[in-house]
This record gives C-alpha cells, structure tokens and sequence, in this order.
C-alpha cells in the first residue's frame, strides 16, 4: 500500500490538478490561490474518502497545509483509531 | 464513485468539445453533488464540453428564473422538503411542535404552486431535469416514527399532485424516486455533519447516485430495438418436442411464472414498438400449436420473423436482422442455452446476448427490470405502433419476388402509389424528428446528434429550414421516416443534418428528398455535410449512386448532375400549405 504522503497526494492531485507533486508538498492556504471554502471542504472530504476517517469539526481550522493535513493523520490518537493509515 | 474518481474524471476530460451548459439549481449548496453531476456528464457526453453552472445557495425561486435569462441546455431542479418550508431541514431553527404543522402545509402547498409556474416558464427554454425530494422529513410530527401522521401524509400528498401534474409534460423529465430507493438506501442518505458545517446535506453515497440518475436521465440513450427469443425454456418452461404443445407451461400451477410474466414483458414491449423476432431449434408445427392455445399470452403476430428449424442460431439471426434491416448492436438475443449464447455472440459480438434464468424466479425478475431499462423510451410515437407492420409488408414483397436486387422491382414501385409528405413547418414539439436524428445510424449524413436544447436553437436560426418526410403507399404507413435540416446561402442550399428510418429504403425516398429540395428552394447547389461513420453505408452508397465516386467530406451537388443521376421517381408529393419558410 502507497504512504500517507503518497496518498494525500493523490487527493491534492484530485482537488488541485493544476498543482505538480513538489507544489503539493508545500501547498497551503495561504499559498494556493484555488485554496477557497468549496476547495477546502472538498479536499476534506476526499481525504476522508481515502484514509476512512471523520473529521472533528473542532480541528478542521488547523488543516491549513499539506504539511498540517499529513501530521493530523500520523498522529497518533488518528493512528490508533484508524488501522488504514499505517 | 468516489468523490476522488470523480474529479479525475471532470480534469481529465479535454476540453475542446461542444459546449454544452448545464444549470444545476437546487437551495442547498450543491458541493460535491454538482462534482458527480459533472463526472457523470462527461461519462454519458464525451464529445461535448461540459459547463455546469449552480445558483445563489438558498434561492431556488431565484435560480428557476435565470434559466429563463440564461437558457441552458438542460436545467436539473433537485427540491428538498427544506426547500418548500426551511422548519422541514435542520440548518434553520424555526420551531416544530403542533402548532406549526399547519402552518408548514399551507406554506409547502403555495410554495409548491409557485415552483410549478416558474417551472412552466422555464420548460418553455429549455428541457427540465426534476428530482423530488430525496431526503427525509425530519421527526418533527408527533407521532411515532412507525407511525404515519396527517400531517406528514398531507405534505407527501401534495408533492405527489405537484409532481404528477409534470409527469406527461415531455419538456419536465421526472427522477423515478423508485429506482433512487433501490440504489440509495433513504436511511443512509442525509449526513447532518456535512449540512450543519457545510450546508451540503448528501452523504457521499447518496450524491453520487442522484449524481449518475441525473445524468441517464439527460442523457436519454437511444434504446434497443429489437429482442430474438429462444422457445423452449425461455418463452415457455418444458421442450415442447419433447411433452407436445399441452405440456409446456407458464404459471404458478407448474412453477413456472417466470415464462409467463417474460411473455407479459414482451407482449407490451411489442405494444411499445419494440421488434421481436423467434430463433428456435424446433419443428413449425409443435410451435404453431403451442401458439394456439387460449392462454398463450404472446400472440404470435407480435412475432416476426420466427425462425424454426435445425439450422445454427447464428444463422437465424442473421436472417431476421436481415428483415429487420437493424444492426447487432441494437438487438438483443435471449437463449437458456450457454453453448447457443456463445455461438451466436462469435458469429454477431455486437448482439446483447443474455441468458434466460431457467428455474431461477429472482433471475428472471431481474432479467425484465434488465429488459426495461434497455428497451425504455421517453414516450410512444404512432411511428413505433407503424414498425412491425411495414417491416412485415416487406419482408412480404421479398417472399413474393417483388424486389430486384437494389430494392423494389420498376413495376412494383410504379404501382405501390406512394405518397410523400413533406413538411417545412418548423415543429418543437415533435420529438420524433429527434428521435431519428438520434437513432438513426446507417441512412445518418454525419452521425451528428442533438440535445432537445441545441436542435430547438438550430430550428429557431432564421437562415435555417427542417424539412419533415413521411410516408405511405397502398400497403400501408410508414410515418414520419426522414428528417432534414439545412441552411440557405445564397443560390447553394446546406444539408447539415439528414436521418432516414432503415424501414424506408429502397422506395428512392432519398432521392425524392434531393429533388424536392431542388425544386422548393431553386437553388442550382446542394452542399452536404457529409461525415463517414462506421455505419452510415447505406447513405454513402446513394452518395456515390449519385456523384458517382466514394464520398468524401463536404460535397457538392449541382442541380444538373443530380437530375442525370437520379432514376424516375413515382411518389405522390403532399406539402402541407403552412410552411414555416418565410426567412430562408
């Protein structure tokens, strides 16, 4: 099975196909100009689809960037919760 | 789909089609709906382009009006419960409780009668797609929920008056809320999470589904037309060589249902106007008289041609597409036998082979829900109740000798007082133009096809003319069998677009359709729009009868030459007076 990084990527990639792998890596809100409210809750909801898990409303704020999005689903209470991701 | 896979699709699919706008109007904020809508689309539309454009969140009156300022071709109206009254949703904190029930039916009752004056405004523009609400009423009535309330039954009831009152109009398609049910469970359809944060009430499931329907519903695929059938343990249970004509059966007595509920579904497909034609391995006679017993519920003039005998079953397709003069992949064979599946698939790979679920009654249900979905149509024209009928006549003429080898004999089509009716009057309504247009392959000029949108723009140019054919002779009537559609330029006359049924060749309809424009219009040119397809070769071989070379690309015909060519015509011509003409 492909990493996390890979995997979040894909869902970038689905959301933001005008963006390459290595403007991914660094996208974040402030960033990327397409990164609107439709964007962010549809790259939510895609990542949701790919690594099976739900989102508390409470931490959506802090999902502002590739790097944020990838440490929320390594971290380890997500982990823990969520066999898929490892 | 996944929400993933569809937005792959939608940045995957090139771009340089022809524009086709969609609006998606609903009072929520459409998300991820309009992202299945629009992967969807591209599926069902791959040469067009597709634009989909949403409304103001909240504002469905609003959005109706614009299709009138903006016209699409295609306008989908989704309307939820809390659409008619914001207390029926729970993003709006209005107040349940039983002294608002009333309130809500009254509010939902003139609400739904507003709805329904902007959507006949609106279908006067373009075609509309509806889609009824699909989301529950939330437990705002008193009872339990096992329980139906008055007030819950008032409200269904008056969205069931509004929403048969558009039923038969052909500009408003309706969603079939049944099929939704089968595909998405109505429990696992509302994720409050999404609406609360977001104010998109769909799961992700649920939007894909509604997302695919829409788009089949726009789509309007042209259907099957014809279904060769076995006999033995398919249209009856049992081998009537083997228990004679008494023995077969079809009924809950024998546990046989499954026949006789397959020979209710062919008997009204053939109502419809569907083909349907026997390839059985049997002697005539066993076959005849099982045909003639009091409760066969097929009767045997739906049938033609049957095909019984010995020979291979791949050899008794071949006839009747023959007759039917239609191609494999519009026909559908249905046999018990694998072994007789397969040696017909080899000989036709294009033919829809299915087997019959002998002894297995959930199958068999399945098979006719299979059935409808694959011979379903839009509406029943009086050219669908003509078909069987022309076909049999002739086939008749072949039997008799009557036709040489380029179609009728001189002395036949000399006799058979045709007449031809050739109508100039621009027509929106009549949705059997489009119908050829669309299904129409081997006499097609290009293969264009047109959405009820863009085929109502091209009739509305004023430099444009559509030109409506329809047939009869002394056996009988063909209908309306041709569609043209053109533009004028000075002395040369367009062809842009030209359909003909298979079921009036060899009449020199074609070249009456020629002469006619000729003579109508006085133009010393006619410029067709010809594109090769895989199947338009009938039209490419009266191309060529007439400019006497392959066609190829845009050709010209001059008056002159076409009138070399063309060999004597015998036709009647009737050219009703109110020709709609007076800009071209």
């Amino acid at each position: 099975m492909s990493s996390p990084r890979e995997r979040l990527i894909k869902c970038f990639k689905a959301v933001f196909p005008e963006l390459n792998e290595q403007e991914i890596q660094m996208a974040s809100t402030a960033s990327v100009a397409n990164w609107d409210s439709v964007a962010g809750i549809t790259l939510l909801t895609v990542t949701e689809e790919e690594f099976k898990i739900t989102v508390k409303p409470e931490d959506l704020e802090q999902l502002s960037s590739f790097e944020l999005i990838l440490d929320y689903l390594n971290s380890e209470k997500l982990v823990a919760s969520n066999a898929a991701i490892s | 789909m996944k929400l993933i896979e569809a937005l792959n699709i939608i940045s995957k699919t090139p771009g340089d089609g022809t524009p086709m706008n969609v609006a998606l109007i609903c009072g929520f904020t459409p998300l991820h709906l309009s992202a299945f809508l629009h992967a969807e689309l591209n599926k069902c539309f791959p040469d067009n382009k597709i634009i989909l454009s949403t409304g103001l969140y909240g504002d469905l009156l609003g959005n109706l009006n614009a299709i009138n300022e903006n016209k699409p071709d295609a306008a989908v109206v989704l309307i939820e419960w809390a659409d008619l009254d914001a207390r029926l949703g729970t993003r709006q904190l209005g107040g349940w409780g039983p002294r608002h029930l009333k309130s809500i039916c009254d509010r939902v009752s003139s609400y739904l009668a507003e709805v329904g004056r902007r959507l006949d405004q609106a279908s006067a523009n373009c075609p509309i797609y509806l889609c009824l609400p699909t989301l529950p009423l939330p437990p705002l009535f008193h009872t339990y929920r096992w329980q139906a309330s008055n007030p819950e039954m008032q409200l269904r009831g008056e969205l069931f008056s509004f929403a048969s009152r558009f039923s038969n109009n052909s500009r408003i398609n309706l969603l079939n809320i049944q099929r939704l049910d089968h595909l998405s469970p109505p429990s696992e359809r509302l994720d409050v999470k999404s609406e609360w944060e977001s104010g998109f009430p769909f799961s992700i499931p649920h939007a894909s589904v509604v997302g695919e329907l829409l788009a089949k519903l726009i789509h309007n695929p042209p259907g099957m037309k014809g279904l060769i059938t076995d006999l033995d343990n398919t249209l009856w249970n049992g081998i009537v060589g083997d228990v004679g004509a008494q023995g077969v059966h079809w009924d809950l007595d024998h546990h046989s249902q499954s026949h006789g509920i397959y020979q209710q579904f062919l008997r009204t497909l053939s109502e419809e106007g569907a083909l349907l034609g026997i390839a059985s391995k049997n002697d005539p006679a066993n076959v005849e008289e099982v045909f003639q017993r009091a409760d066969i519920l097929l009767p045997k003039n739906c049938l033609f041609p049957c095909e019984l005998g010995w020979q291979s079953k791949s050899r008794s397709i071949g006839r009747i597409l023959k007759i039917w003069n239609i191609g494999a992949d519009s026909v559908v064979f249905i046999d018990d036998s694998l072994a007789e599946i397969a040696e017909v698939r080899s000989a036709y790979p294009d033919i829809k082979c299915i087997q019959f679920p002998c002894g297995d009654h959930r199958g068999a249900y399945k098979l006719i829900e299979h059935l409808r979905d694959l011979f379903g149509r839009r509406s029943i024209s009086q050219e669908d109740a003509l078909r069987l009928n022309s076909i049999r006549e002739h086939a008749r003429f072949e039997q008799d000798g009557q036709n040489d080898e380029n179609g009728f004999s001189e002395e036949l089509l000399r006799e058979m007082k045709a007449e031809l009716t050739l109508s100039f009057v621009k027509d929106e309504r009549d949705g059997r133009l489009l119908d050829l247009l669309n299904k129409t392959n081997q006499f097609n000029l290009n293969g264009k096809r047109y959405t009820e949108s863009s085929w109502q723009d091209y009739m509305h140019r004023p430099d444009t003319y559509v030109l409506a054919v329809s047939y009869k002779d002394r056996f009988g009537l063909l209908g309306k069998i041709a569609v043209l559609a053109g533009r004028t330029d000075g002395n040369s006359l367009w062809v842009d677009t030209w359909a003909m049924s298979c079921r009036a060749f060899a009449r020199r309809i074609e070249h009456q359709c020629v002469k006619s424009l000729f003579d109508f219009f006085g133009a010393a040119q006619i410029l067709l729009n010809y594109t090769k397809t895989t199947k338009n070769i009938p039209l490419a071989r009266f191309l060529k009868e007439i400019i006497h070379k392959e066609p190829e690309g845009l050709l010209t015909l001059s008056r002159e030459s076409f009138l070399n060519s063309c060999p004597k015509l015998y036709h009647q011509l009737v050219i009703p007076r109110n020709a709609d003409l007076t800009h071209v």
